[in-house]
Protein backbone atom coordinates (compact mmCIF):
# COMPACT_ATOMS: atom_id res chain seq x y z
CA UNK A 1 0.00 0.00 0.00
CA UNK A 2 1.56 3.22 -1.08
CA UNK A 3 1.54 6.44 0.49
CA UNK A 4 -1.19 8.89 -0.47
CA UNK A 5 -0.72 12.59 -2.05
CA UNK A 6 -1.91 13.45 1.23
CA UNK A 7 0.11 11.67 3.73
CA UNK A 8 3.26 13.16 1.27
CA UNK A 9 1.71 16.75 1.83
CA UNK A 10 1.42 16.26 5.44
CA UNK A 11 5.16 14.52 5.57
CA UNK A 12 6.62 17.96 4.23
CA UNK A 13 4.99 19.54 6.71
CA UNK A 14 5.66 17.53 9.49
CA UNK A 15 2.07 16.69 10.27
CA UNK A 16 0.64 13.41 9.96
CA UNK A 17 1.57 10.01 11.36
CA UNK A 18 5.41 11.50 10.40
CA UNK A 19 7.43 7.93 11.49
CA UNK A 20 5.07 5.34 9.38
CA UNK A 21 5.45 7.79 6.35
CA UNK A 22 8.98 7.95 6.39
CA UNK A 23 9.70 4.09 7.39
CA UNK A 24 7.55 3.45 4.10
CA UNK A 25 9.82 5.82 1.92
CA UNK A 26 12.75 3.79 2.71
CA UNK A 27 11.36 0.57 1.87
CA UNK A 28 9.53 2.07 -1.41
CA UNK A 29 11.16 3.37 -3.75
CA UNK A 30 8.51 4.58 -5.89
CA UNK A 31 6.96 6.52 -3.63
CA UNK A 32 10.34 7.84 -2.61
CA UNK A 33 10.35 9.32 -6.31
CA UNK A 34 6.73 10.47 -5.58
CA UNK A 35 7.89 12.15 -2.20
CA UNK A 36 11.19 13.99 -3.84
CA UNK A 37 9.03 15.45 -7.00
CA UNK A 38 6.90 16.97 -4.27
CA UNK A 39 9.56 18.50 -2.29
CA UNK A 40 10.69 19.99 -6.02
CA UNK A 41 7.21 21.58 -6.56
CA UNK A 42 6.99 23.31 -3.58
CA UNK A 43 10.45 24.15 -3.52
CA UNK A 44 9.71 26.43 -6.55
CA UNK A 45 6.98 28.15 -4.66
CA UNK A 46 9.61 29.65 -2.78
CA UNK A 47 11.02 31.63 -4.92
CA UNK A 48 8.24 34.19 -4.56
CA UNK A 49 9.55 36.62 -2.02
CA UNK A 50 7.95 39.61 -1.01
CA UNK A 51 9.84 42.88 -1.76
CA UNK A 52 12.10 44.67 0.94
CA UNK A 53 11.04 47.50 2.93
CA UNK A 54 13.66 49.99 4.03
CA UNK A 55 13.95 51.10 7.88
CA UNK A 56 10.78 54.06 7.42
CA UNK A 57 8.65 52.14 6.33
CA UNK A 58 6.92 51.74 10.11
CA UNK A 59 7.04 55.45 10.20
CA UNK A 60 5.68 56.10 7.21
CA UNK A 61 2.46 53.58 7.78
CA UNK A 62 1.94 55.26 11.28
CA UNK A 63 2.22 58.82 10.01
CA UNK A 64 -0.60 57.55 6.75
CA UNK A 65 -2.59 56.45 9.54
CA UNK A 66 -2.06 58.68 12.34
CA UNK A 67 -4.63 61.12 11.34
CA UNK A 68 -7.07 59.23 11.24
CA UNK A 69 -7.25 57.46 15.05
CA UNK A 70 -9.73 59.42 17.37
CA UNK A 71 -7.73 59.17 21.26
CA UNK A 72 -9.03 57.40 23.25
CA UNK A 73 -10.70 58.83 26.37
CA UNK A 74 -8.60 59.48 29.41
CA UNK A 75 -10.10 57.58 32.53
CA UNK A 76 -11.32 60.31 34.94
CA UNK A 77 -11.40 60.00 38.63
CA UNK A 78 -14.75 59.55 40.09
CA UNK A 79 -16.07 62.53 41.96
CA UNK A 80 -17.93 61.81 45.66
CA UNK A 81 -21.34 62.71 43.66
CA UNK A 82 -20.60 59.79 40.72
CA UNK A 83 -20.33 57.37 43.45
CA UNK A 84 -22.51 54.39 43.45
CA UNK A 85 -23.80 54.99 47.27
CA UNK A 86 -24.62 58.41 45.67
CA UNK A 87 -26.90 57.49 43.41
CA UNK A 88 -28.26 55.17 45.30
CA UNK A 89 -29.32 57.85 47.85
CA UNK A 90 -30.48 60.20 45.04
CA UNK A 91 -33.21 57.12 43.62
CA UNK A 92 -34.11 55.96 46.82
CA UNK A 93 -35.08 59.87 47.54
CA UNK A 94 -36.62 60.11 44.68
CA UNK A 95 -38.89 57.11 45.12
CA UNK A 96 -39.99 58.45 48.23
CA UNK A 97 -41.08 62.07 47.04
CA UNK A 98 -42.97 60.13 44.11
CA UNK A 99 -44.85 58.04 46.64
CA UNK A 100 -45.73 61.07 48.88
CA UNK A 101 -46.73 62.97 45.85
CA UNK A 102 -48.85 60.37 44.53
CA UNK A 103 -50.36 59.73 47.75
CA UNK A 104 -51.47 63.77 48.35
CA UNK A 105 -52.57 63.44 44.71
CA UNK A 106 -54.94 60.66 45.67
CA UNK A 107 -56.32 62.22 48.65
CA UNK A 108 -57.09 65.81 46.36
CA UNK A 109 -58.70 63.48 44.24
CA UNK A 110 -60.69 61.90 46.90
CA UNK A 111 -62.01 65.27 47.51
CA UNK A 112 -62.67 65.91 44.00
CA UNK A 113 -65.21 63.47 43.37
CA UNK A 114 -67.03 63.92 46.60
CA UNK A 115 -68.00 67.34 46.94
CA UNK A 116 -70.93 67.42 48.65
CA UNK A 117 -69.82 65.07 51.52
CA UNK A 118 -66.97 67.42 52.03
CA UNK A 119 -69.48 70.15 52.10
CA UNK A 120 -71.58 68.98 54.53
CA UNK A 121 -68.49 67.78 56.62
CA UNK A 122 -67.31 71.60 56.60
CA UNK A 123 -70.68 72.62 57.36
CA UNK A 124 -70.71 74.84 60.61
CA UNK A 125 -73.49 73.50 63.00
CA UNK A 126 -75.63 75.43 63.97
CA UNK A 127 -75.22 76.98 67.73
CA UNK A 128 -78.36 75.51 69.15
CA UNK A 129 -78.34 72.33 67.97
CA UNK A 130 -74.77 71.98 69.95
CA UNK A 131 -76.89 73.46 73.11
CA UNK A 132 -80.02 70.91 72.14
CA UNK A 133 -79.99 67.28 71.41
CA UNK A 134 -82.06 66.89 68.26
CA UNK A 135 -85.11 64.18 69.07
CA UNK A 136 -87.66 63.69 66.05
CA UNK A 137 -90.65 62.08 66.38
CA UNK A 138 -92.88 61.23 64.43
CA UNK A 139 -96.58 62.28 65.55
CA UNK A 140 -98.42 59.91 63.33
CA UNK A 141 -96.22 56.82 64.12
CA UNK A 142 -96.82 57.75 67.88
CA UNK A 143 -100.44 57.74 67.74
CA UNK A 144 -100.15 54.59 65.80
CA UNK A 145 -98.18 52.81 68.13
CA UNK A 146 -100.59 54.62 71.06
CA UNK A 147 -103.49 53.62 69.20
CA UNK A 148 -102.07 49.63 68.62
CA UNK A 149 -100.93 50.02 73.01
CA UNK A 150 -104.33 50.99 73.62
CA UNK A 151 -106.06 48.23 71.78
CA UNK A 152 -104.11 45.61 72.77
CA UNK A 153 -104.85 47.07 76.21
CA UNK A 154 -108.39 46.95 75.59
CA UNK A 155 -108.40 43.29 74.54
CA UNK A 156 -105.79 42.22 77.34
CA UNK A 157 -106.73 39.09 79.07
CA UNK A 158 -107.44 39.51 82.55
CA UNK A 159 -106.52 36.09 83.38
CA UNK A 160 -103.47 35.52 81.90
CA UNK A 161 -99.87 38.07 82.64
CA UNK A 162 -97.95 36.77 80.09
CA UNK A 163 -98.44 40.55 78.17
CA UNK A 164 -97.97 42.19 81.13
CA UNK A 165 -94.42 42.80 81.16
CA UNK A 166 -94.34 43.58 77.25
CA UNK A 167 -96.66 46.35 77.32
CA UNK A 168 -95.30 47.58 80.60
CA UNK A 169 -92.45 48.56 78.07
CA UNK A 170 -94.19 49.49 75.44
CA UNK A 171 -95.62 52.00 77.68
CA UNK A 172 -92.89 53.49 78.91
CA UNK A 173 -91.56 53.66 75.40
CA UNK A 174 -94.59 55.61 74.18
CA UNK A 175 -94.44 57.88 77.41
CA UNK A 176 -91.26 59.11 77.24
CA UNK A 177 -92.32 59.95 73.11
CA UNK A 178 -95.50 61.49 74.18
CA UNK A 179 -94.03 63.74 76.37
CA UNK A 180 -92.09 64.86 73.51
CA UNK A 181 -95.57 65.14 71.51
CA UNK A 182 -96.93 67.31 74.54
CA UNK A 183 -94.60 70.08 74.84
CA UNK A 184 -94.47 70.17 70.73
CA UNK A 185 -98.07 70.62 70.90
CA UNK A 186 -97.73 72.90 73.99
CA UNK A 187 -95.82 75.28 71.96
CA UNK A 188 -97.78 75.20 68.42
CA UNK A 189 -101.05 76.17 70.75
CA UNK A 190 -102.68 73.00 69.59
CA UNK A 191 -105.07 72.26 72.61
CA UNK A 192 -107.33 69.62 71.02
CA UNK A 193 -103.99 67.78 70.64
CA UNK A 194 -102.92 68.49 74.11
CA UNK A 195 -105.54 67.67 75.71
CA UNK A 196 -105.61 64.37 73.86
CA UNK A 197 -101.77 64.23 74.56
CA UNK A 198 -102.17 64.78 78.40
CA UNK A 199 -105.30 61.74 78.63
CA UNK A 200 -102.50 60.02 76.96
CA UNK A 201 -100.31 60.41 79.44
CA UNK A 202 -102.13 59.93 82.42
CA UNK A 203 -102.93 56.06 81.11
CA UNK A 204 -99.58 55.57 79.88
CA UNK A 205 -97.54 56.93 83.42
CA UNK A 206 -100.13 54.49 85.08
CA UNK A 207 -98.93 51.46 82.50
CA UNK A 208 -95.50 51.98 83.06
CA UNK A 209 -95.71 52.91 86.76
CA UNK A 210 -97.76 51.06 88.53
CA UNK A 211 -96.28 49.19 91.35
CA UNK A 212 -95.83 45.39 91.01
CA UNK A 213 -95.83 45.83 87.41
CA UNK A 214 -99.32 44.88 85.45
CA UNK A 215 -101.85 42.12 86.63
CA UNK A 216 -105.33 41.58 86.14
CA UNK A 217 -106.56 44.74 88.51
CA UNK A 218 -104.42 47.39 87.51
CA UNK A 219 -105.00 46.07 83.68
CA UNK A 220 -108.85 46.42 84.50
CA UNK A 221 -108.47 49.37 86.34
CA UNK A 222 -106.69 50.80 83.21
CA UNK A 223 -109.10 49.61 81.11
CA UNK A 224 -111.97 51.04 82.83
CA UNK A 225 -110.02 54.33 83.05
CA UNK A 226 -109.36 54.33 78.89
CA UNK A 227 -112.56 53.66 78.11
CA UNK A 228 -113.64 56.59 80.87
CA UNK A 229 -111.81 59.44 79.29
CA UNK A 230 -112.21 57.95 75.96
CA UNK A 231 -108.87 57.94 75.08
CA UNK A 232 -108.64 55.31 72.29
CA UNK A 233 -111.23 57.56 70.47
CA UNK A 234 -109.49 60.59 70.79
CA UNK A 235 -106.56 58.98 69.73
CA UNK A 236 -108.17 57.73 66.36
CA UNK A 237 -109.27 61.12 65.53
CA UNK A 238 -105.70 62.89 66.03
CA UNK A 239 -104.34 59.83 63.61
CA UNK A 240 -106.86 60.93 61.00
CA UNK A 241 -106.37 64.27 61.64
CA UNK A 242 -103.00 64.08 61.28
CA UNK A 243 -102.46 61.89 58.24
CA UNK A 244 -104.58 64.37 56.43
CA UNK A 245 -103.31 67.16 57.38
CA UNK A 246 -99.82 65.73 55.99
CA UNK A 247 -101.69 64.75 52.79
CA UNK A 248 -101.91 68.48 52.47
CA UNK A 249 -99.01 70.06 53.64
CA UNK A 250 -100.57 71.94 56.57
CA UNK A 251 -98.54 70.26 59.35
CA UNK A 252 -94.70 68.72 58.63
CA UNK A 253 -95.07 64.91 58.89
CA UNK A 254 -92.16 64.96 61.81
CA UNK A 255 -94.19 66.13 65.11
CA UNK A 256 -91.70 68.03 66.85
CA UNK A 257 -88.14 68.96 68.32
CA UNK A 258 -86.76 69.94 71.33
CA UNK B 1 6.78 33.21 16.63
CA UNK B 2 6.33 36.30 18.00
CA UNK B 3 7.30 37.14 21.47
CA UNK B 4 5.26 39.75 23.96
CA UNK B 5 7.41 42.49 24.47
CA UNK B 6 7.00 43.95 27.62
CA UNK B 7 7.11 47.42 25.34
CA UNK B 8 4.07 46.56 23.42
CA UNK B 9 1.96 46.35 26.61
CA UNK B 10 3.24 49.39 27.81
CA UNK B 11 2.47 51.03 24.79
CA UNK B 12 -1.29 49.89 24.71
CA UNK B 13 -1.56 50.90 28.28
CA UNK B 14 -0.26 54.42 27.14
CA UNK B 15 -2.83 54.61 24.11
CA UNK B 16 -5.90 52.92 25.90
CA UNK B 17 -4.71 55.75 28.74
CA UNK B 18 -5.26 58.78 25.97
CA UNK B 19 -1.90 58.68 24.86
CA UNK B 20 -2.02 58.61 20.94
CA UNK B 21 1.37 58.30 19.98
CA UNK B 22 1.85 55.34 21.74
CA UNK B 23 0.73 53.57 19.01
CA UNK B 24 3.23 54.55 16.49
CA UNK B 25 5.51 52.50 18.54
CA UNK B 26 3.74 49.55 17.67
CA UNK B 27 3.28 50.10 14.21
CA UNK B 28 6.83 50.90 13.71
CA UNK B 29 7.83 47.51 15.57
CA UNK B 30 5.25 45.07 13.18
CA UNK B 31 4.88 46.80 10.09
CA UNK B 32 7.71 44.71 8.31
CA UNK B 33 6.02 41.65 9.30
CA UNK B 34 2.46 42.75 8.74
CA UNK B 35 3.92 44.20 5.31
CA UNK B 36 5.95 40.51 4.33
CA UNK B 37 2.95 38.25 5.16
CA UNK B 38 -0.02 40.80 3.55
CA UNK B 39 2.28 40.61 -0.07
CA UNK B 40 2.32 37.09 -0.02
CA UNK B 41 -1.37 36.86 0.28
CA UNK B 42 -2.04 39.44 -1.90
CA UNK B 43 0.61 38.94 -4.24
CA UNK B 44 0.54 43.23 -5.05
CA UNK B 45 2.88 45.44 -2.96
CA UNK B 46 -0.04 48.58 -3.59
CA UNK B 47 -2.75 46.07 -2.01
CA UNK B 48 0.32 45.00 0.57
CA UNK B 49 0.56 48.87 1.57
CA UNK B 50 -3.22 48.73 1.98
CA UNK B 51 -3.40 45.99 3.88
CA UNK B 52 -1.07 46.97 6.64
CA UNK B 53 -2.47 50.43 7.09
CA UNK B 54 -6.15 48.60 7.12
CA UNK B 55 -4.61 46.22 9.80
CA UNK B 56 -3.30 48.74 11.99
CA UNK B 57 -6.42 50.58 11.87
CA UNK B 58 -8.37 48.24 13.14
CA UNK B 59 -6.05 47.07 15.69
CA UNK B 60 -6.42 50.79 17.22
CA UNK B 61 -10.20 50.42 16.94
CA UNK B 62 -10.19 46.97 18.61
CA UNK B 63 -7.35 47.86 20.94
CA UNK B 64 -10.01 47.93 23.96
CA UNK B 65 -10.78 44.29 23.43
CA UNK B 66 -7.08 43.35 23.29
CA UNK B 67 -6.71 41.07 26.35
CA UNK B 68 -3.45 42.00 28.01
CA UNK B 69 -1.98 38.33 28.58
CA UNK B 70 -2.41 38.14 24.35
CA UNK B 71 0.87 38.63 22.59
CA UNK B 72 0.38 42.01 20.25
CA UNK B 73 2.31 40.56 17.39
CA UNK B 74 0.10 37.41 16.64
CA UNK B 75 -3.03 39.71 17.27
CA UNK B 76 -2.53 42.17 14.78
CA UNK B 77 -0.44 39.51 12.88
CA UNK B 78 -4.34 37.52 12.65
CA UNK B 79 -6.04 41.25 11.79
CA UNK B 80 -3.72 41.36 9.06
CA UNK B 81 -4.23 38.14 7.25
CA UNK B 82 -8.27 38.52 7.45
CA UNK B 83 -7.55 42.34 5.62
CA UNK B 84 -5.05 40.73 2.97
CA UNK B 85 -8.03 37.52 2.81
CA UNK B 86 -10.46 40.36 2.31
CA UNK B 87 -8.50 42.66 -0.27
CA UNK B 88 -8.01 39.02 -2.53
CA UNK B 89 -11.64 38.29 -2.55
CA UNK B 90 -12.64 42.14 -3.08
CA UNK B 91 -9.87 42.26 -6.15
CA UNK B 92 -11.35 39.18 -7.24
CA UNK B 93 -15.21 39.54 -7.52
CA UNK B 94 -13.72 42.79 -9.13
CA UNK B 95 -12.49 41.36 -11.11
CA UNK B 96 -15.21 38.86 -12.07
CA UNK B 97 -17.52 41.80 -12.69
CA UNK B 98 -15.43 43.70 -14.61
CA UNK B 99 -14.83 40.26 -16.84
CA UNK B 100 -18.94 40.10 -16.75
CA UNK B 101 -18.83 43.92 -18.02
CA UNK B 102 -15.82 43.18 -20.81
CA UNK B 103 -18.09 39.99 -21.98
CA UNK B 104 -21.03 42.33 -23.01
CA UNK B 105 -18.80 45.28 -24.91
CA UNK B 106 -17.45 44.98 -28.52
CA UNK B 107 -13.93 47.08 -26.94
CA UNK B 108 -11.04 44.76 -28.25
CA UNK B 109 -8.62 46.04 -25.30
CA UNK B 110 -11.34 45.01 -22.66
CA UNK B 111 -11.60 41.26 -24.73
CA UNK B 112 -7.80 40.95 -24.55
CA UNK B 113 -8.12 42.06 -20.92
CA UNK B 114 -10.19 38.91 -20.51
CA UNK B 115 -8.74 36.73 -23.08
CA UNK B 116 -5.20 37.16 -20.85
CA UNK B 117 -7.13 37.11 -17.58
CA UNK B 118 -9.26 33.95 -17.96
CA UNK B 119 -6.71 31.95 -20.63
CA UNK B 120 -3.57 31.25 -18.42
CA UNK B 121 -1.27 29.74 -20.62
CA UNK B 122 2.35 29.20 -19.54
CA UNK B 123 3.70 30.76 -22.49
CA UNK B 124 1.45 33.75 -22.07
CA UNK B 125 1.96 34.24 -18.44
CA UNK B 126 5.87 34.38 -18.75
CA UNK B 127 5.20 36.66 -20.91
CA UNK B 128 3.10 39.12 -18.76
CA UNK B 129 5.02 41.70 -17.31
CA UNK B 130 1.78 41.94 -14.60
CA UNK B 131 2.05 38.85 -12.97
CA UNK B 132 5.98 38.42 -13.59
CA UNK B 133 6.29 34.95 -12.76
CA UNK B 134 4.80 31.20 -13.10
CA UNK B 135 4.56 30.46 -9.60
CA UNK B 136 2.47 33.47 -9.06
CA UNK B 137 0.18 32.83 -11.49
CA UNK B 138 -0.08 29.42 -10.20
CA UNK B 139 -1.08 31.49 -6.79
CA UNK B 140 -3.04 33.38 -8.52
CA UNK B 141 -5.14 29.99 -9.62
CA UNK B 142 -5.71 29.15 -5.75
CA UNK B 143 -9.02 30.91 -4.17
CA UNK B 144 -8.63 33.41 -1.71
CA UNK B 145 -8.67 30.44 1.03
CA UNK B 146 -6.17 28.13 -0.16
CA UNK B 147 -3.98 30.70 -1.37
CA UNK B 148 -4.11 32.21 2.63
CA UNK B 149 -3.77 28.82 4.13
CA UNK B 150 -0.93 27.72 1.16
CA UNK B 151 1.28 31.05 2.11
CA UNK B 152 0.62 30.44 6.28
CA UNK B 153 1.64 26.85 5.81
CA UNK B 154 4.44 26.71 3.39
CA UNK B 155 5.67 30.29 3.64
CA UNK B 156 4.54 31.43 7.20
CA UNK B 157 5.40 28.37 8.91
CA UNK B 158 2.12 28.13 10.76
CA UNK B 159 0.62 25.34 11.59
CA UNK B 160 -2.96 24.18 10.88
CA UNK B 161 -4.17 25.83 14.30
CA UNK B 162 -2.80 28.77 13.63
CA UNK B 163 -3.71 29.23 10.07
CA UNK B 164 -7.43 27.96 11.74
CA UNK B 165 -7.33 30.84 14.03
CA UNK B 166 -5.98 33.01 11.12
CA UNK B 167 -8.41 32.24 9.15
CA UNK B 168 -11.92 31.48 11.55
CA UNK B 169 -12.25 27.57 10.92
CA UNK B 170 -11.62 24.54 12.10
CA UNK B 171 -7.60 23.46 12.12
CA UNK B 172 -8.92 20.24 9.68
CA UNK B 173 -10.24 22.49 7.27
CA UNK B 174 -7.24 24.73 6.97
CA UNK B 175 -5.22 21.65 6.45
CA UNK B 176 -7.65 20.34 3.72
CA UNK B 177 -7.41 23.58 1.86
CA UNK B 178 -3.19 23.65 2.17
CA UNK B 179 -4.01 20.14 0.64
CA UNK B 180 -5.99 21.43 -2.28
CA UNK B 181 -3.71 24.18 -2.28
CA UNK B 182 -0.86 21.88 -2.98
CA UNK B 183 -2.52 19.63 -5.30
CA UNK B 184 -3.29 23.01 -7.57
CA UNK B 185 0.20 24.10 -7.47
CA UNK B 186 1.62 21.03 -8.61
CA UNK B 187 -0.73 20.94 -11.98
CA UNK B 188 -0.34 24.65 -12.15
CA UNK B 189 3.17 24.29 -12.31
CA UNK B 190 4.05 21.15 -14.38
CA UNK B 191 4.06 22.78 -17.46
CA UNK B 192 6.93 24.97 -16.83
CA UNK B 193 8.95 21.77 -14.94
CA UNK B 194 8.35 20.25 -18.56
CA UNK B 195 9.34 23.21 -20.54
CA UNK B 196 12.90 23.00 -18.58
Amino acid sequence: MHVTEEEMIGQVYGEGNWAAVERHLDDCPECAEAFAKLQRDLAEVDQVVAPARDAQYGERVWAAIADSLPVYAREKKKRWWESGLYKGLSYATACALLVACAFYAGQLWEQHKQPGIAAVKQMPVPQQTKQQPIVVVVLGDHLDRSERFLVQLKHADLDSTAMASPMRDEARSLLAANKVCRKNAAQSDDKELTTALDHLDSLLADAANTPGGLNSQSIARLQDEMNREGVLFEVRVLRSRVTHRAGTGDIPAKGGTI
Amino acid sequence: MFRMDKNDHAAIQAVLAGDKDAYGALVVRHSHILFRVAYRITGNEADADDVVQEAFLRGYRKLEGFESRANFGTWIYRIAVHCALDKVQHRRRVEANLAGRVGDTNDPELDQLQVADQAAGPDRLLLSGEIGSMQEAALHSLTATERTAFVLRHMEDRTTAEIGAALGIEPNAAKQAVFRAVRKLRRRLAPLRVAT
